[in-house]
């Protein structure tokens, strides 16, 4: 599904929408209301993005790491019963990406893209997920989030057949899912997870939205990862800066489900962030510009770059960054 | 209960859990609250209407509301009538609606057109018409069924053929002093497939054997050369065969009941041996070898057959018996050669060719297809 929100162009947002924004930052109370409204006024009412830089085609590696950045699915909305359902379709497909030069890769994944597609929607909002299992070996979809052991998707789905999984969105913050069929190291290895976002009831102040996930590929089934990658593509924005714009608020979505290495860190350059647990809060709880991630630890990061330039984001352990997990912002100037 | 739904209001997730969408629990809670329900809803309405109204956030969600669609709530039929689940059905199961329109080749439309998020989908994907719907719709569902009758035996032989067809190629790798490529076929028929057999094993008396499984696969894993593989190999084979052993002789003798087994564990075979292949060089050695497995267990069970087949269905005999064996032809050596000997659409008419034979068997001997 196309972005709405940001579909790769400039966009201003409109003078109502943001009244709503500036109207909920006077009810939250505290320093948040502040910074806020500050916010606002710095940013002279408009979240604009650079316009996205096109993509390798799909042929060439297989994946599009600048579409993924900012595409957020909101799945098909239905009403029923008076409640709103947002409904999903996932398949899981085996497909060859060229993870580099030299090595072919058979990924497992969902809906031809890893990570699969980012799902989102709001605090309450019911999600109906038809899933679909064209993969060969069984698969499932197990969801983090707050839901009944029925909706739990530890179940194998065998190849060829559907299912559906069906639970409230809660609680708000930036979750996961995954295939949980066993080896779950060589399932999620392979390519089978995905961020789910739900949104706090009120939202979020405006803000160019992002999603990174940092994945590890143990190519040669060694039960340790050769290469590394952020949405998909070893050194996909190392070679392929992401454009920002100077100054403008970046809310960054991001998700480590690296197996085999059980822990990795989040740095960026010549900044720092404020640091939302687990996406779980609606004020930061403190600030840094290295962050520590568990394998399926996640958190909502902001920052803005105050300079025009380009600025490397990577793990510190230095030698999975060296394997593909690193990039650049590239920092524009948007006059 | 009231009181439940009293705090419920107050809290800060909304848990509609009484009326909740859930579709399993929707009949059930259909049945013990019916009487209840009016009262409930009401409740539920001023519930709703007293939280803060939300819908006005600029949080954006593109509203393509689909009225057309109708909403999850009128397919639980207790009539007495069976219901298949067009989600996960095998294709001889999906041929009594085959049988029902008289529409030919309706049963792998509807498997290609999966998933269904609810019954009406078969018309919204142009599969069905809606007059025809309505003649099946009573036996269609998207829930969850408990299989009976022949689909149920398919369905667990099917599996416990896919964990013979691991264990094959596992053996084939251990007799090959290659206990490291064993070691995830050995593991696969439990972590993938014993799950889905287990409440059935005990159904069917037959001893659970995880554990058995289990042992086996630590030990390789950290003894690989320990002398005690072959006999708990041995005891995991006898194992898978003795959960077989425990369906009806005239099941697993009968050409139309091994067949649809055969086109399960050859559709699992195609697509893994796609997942093996990058580059037209095979770059998963496993995805090859899982394949490799489940075409010699098809295999074996074709030559259990081969005779009244030969028999009393000559020409689909003779289709089958020839495709098998060039089949075959594209797995040389559980060791994957260097290039593959087929491509996986090779493979993939190969497969097509022995399903839509089976097909004409299936149906003659099936009287409710």
């Amino acid at each position: 599904m196309p972005n709405k929100l940001f579909p790769g162009k400039s966009t201003t947002w409109n003078r109502r929408q943001l009244l709503q924004w500036g109207l909920m930052g006077v009810g939250t109370a505290g320093a948040a209301a502040v910074g806020l409204q500050t916010f606002v006024s710095r940013s002279s009412s408009a979240v604009r993005v650079p316009p996205i830089p096109p993509s390798d085609s799909l042929s060439d590696r297989g994946l599009q790491p600048m579409t993924v950045l900012r595409d957020f699915d909101y799945g098909t909305v239905r009403k029923e019963n008076g409640r709103t359902i947002r409904e999903f379709r996932i398949t899981a497909r085996n497909t060859t990406i060229q993870l580099n030069r030299a090595v072919a890769f058979n990924t497992w994944n969902f809906n031809n893209r890893i990570p699969g597609p980012t799902l989102r929607a709001k605090q309450g909002d019911f999600v109906r997920v038809v899933f679909l299992n064209q993969g060969g070996h069984s698969h499932s979809m197990h969801f983090h989030g707050i839901h009944t052991a029925q909706e739990d998707g530890v179940r194998p789905i065998r190849h060829g057949a559907a299912t559906i999984y069906e639970f409230e969105a809660k609680p708000y913050g930036v979750h996961l899912y995954h295939c949980h069929a066993e080896p779950v190291t060589r399932h999620i290895g392979k390519g089978l997870y995905g961020m789910f976002i739900i949104d706090p009831p009120q939202g979020r102040p405006p803000a160019d939205e992002m999603v990174l996930v940092m994945g590890g590929f143990d190519v040669n089934e060694d039960r340790k990862n050769e290469l590394y990658a952020f949405n998909g593509l070893p050194d996909y924005y190392h070679m392929h800066p992401i454009p920002v714009y100077q100054n403008q608020l970046i809310r960054l979505y991001l998700l480590n489900t690296i197996e085999f290495d059980p822990v990795v860190t989040f740095h960026i350059h010549a900044n720092f962030f404020k640091v939302y647990p687990t996406g779980m809060t609606l004020n930061p709880s403190h600030e840094s510009d290295v962050i520590t991630l568990g394998t399926a630890e996640r958190h909502i990061l902001e920052f803005a770059y105050p300079y025009t330039g380009k600025y490397m984001f990577h793990p510190h352990q230095d030698a999975i960054a060296e394997a593909g997990c690193m990039g650049y912002f590239d920092v524009i100037n948007p006059a | 209960m009231l009181r439940k739904l009293l705090n419920e209001r107050s809290s800060l997730y909304r848990d509609f859990w009484f009326w909740s969408f859930n579709r399993r629990t929707r009949a059930i809670a259909r049945f013990l609250l019916l009487s209840f329900s009016a009262a409930m809803l009401a409740i539920v309405v001023s519930c709703t209407q007293q939280t803060p109204n939300t819908s006005n956030n600029p949080s954006p969600a593109p509203a393509t509301n689909t009225s057309a669609a109708s909403p999850n709530t009128n397919h639980q039929q207790h009539g007495g009538k069976e219901q298949i689940n067009i989600n996960t059905a095998i294709l001889s199961e999906l041929d009594k609606f085959e049988a029902m329109l008289g529409v030919p080749a309706l049963s792998n439309k509807i498997q290609a057109s999966r998933p269904y998020a609810n019954p009406e989908e078969l018309v919204s994907k142009n599969v069905v018409t809606q007059e025809q719907f309505d003649k099946i719709k009573d036996m269609v569902t998207v829930e969850d069924v408990v299989l009976t009758g022949e689909a149920k035996d398919v369905d667990y032989m099917s599996k416990l053929g896919l964990m013979k067809g691991h264990l094959i190629v596992a053996k084939e790798l251990l007799d090959k002093q290659l206990p490291k490529q064993a070691e995830p076929h050995i593991g696969h028929p439990v972590e993938e497939i014993y799950v889905d057999v287990e409440d059935q094993l005990e159904e069917r008396n037959v001893k659970e054997f995880k554990t058995t499984l289990i042992g086996l696969q630590d030990l390789i894993k950290s003894q690989p050369k320990s002398d005690k593989i072959q006999a708990d190999f041995s005891s995991s084979m006898q194992a898978v065969d003795g959960a077989i052993a425990a369906l009806p002789e005239n099941e697993r003798s009968s050409p139309a009941f091994n067949l649809q087994v055969i086109n399960e564990l050859l559709d699992a075979a195609n697509s893994e041996y796609g997942a093996a292949i990058a580059n037209g060089k095979i770059s998963a050695a496993i995805e090859y070898q899982d394949s490799r497995g489940f075409v010699i267990y098809a295999n074996n069970l074709y030559q259990k057959i081969a005779e009244p087949m030969a028999k009393e269905n000559p020409e689909p005999h003779k289709v089958i018996e020839t495709s098998m064996n060039e089949l075959a032809k594209a797995w040389p050596s559980p060791v994957p050669p260097a290039k593959p000997v087929n491509t996986p659409d090779e493979v993939t008419q190969l497969v097509k060719a022995i399903e839509q034979n089976s097909q004409k068997v299936i149906s003659k001997s099936n009287p409710s297809a």
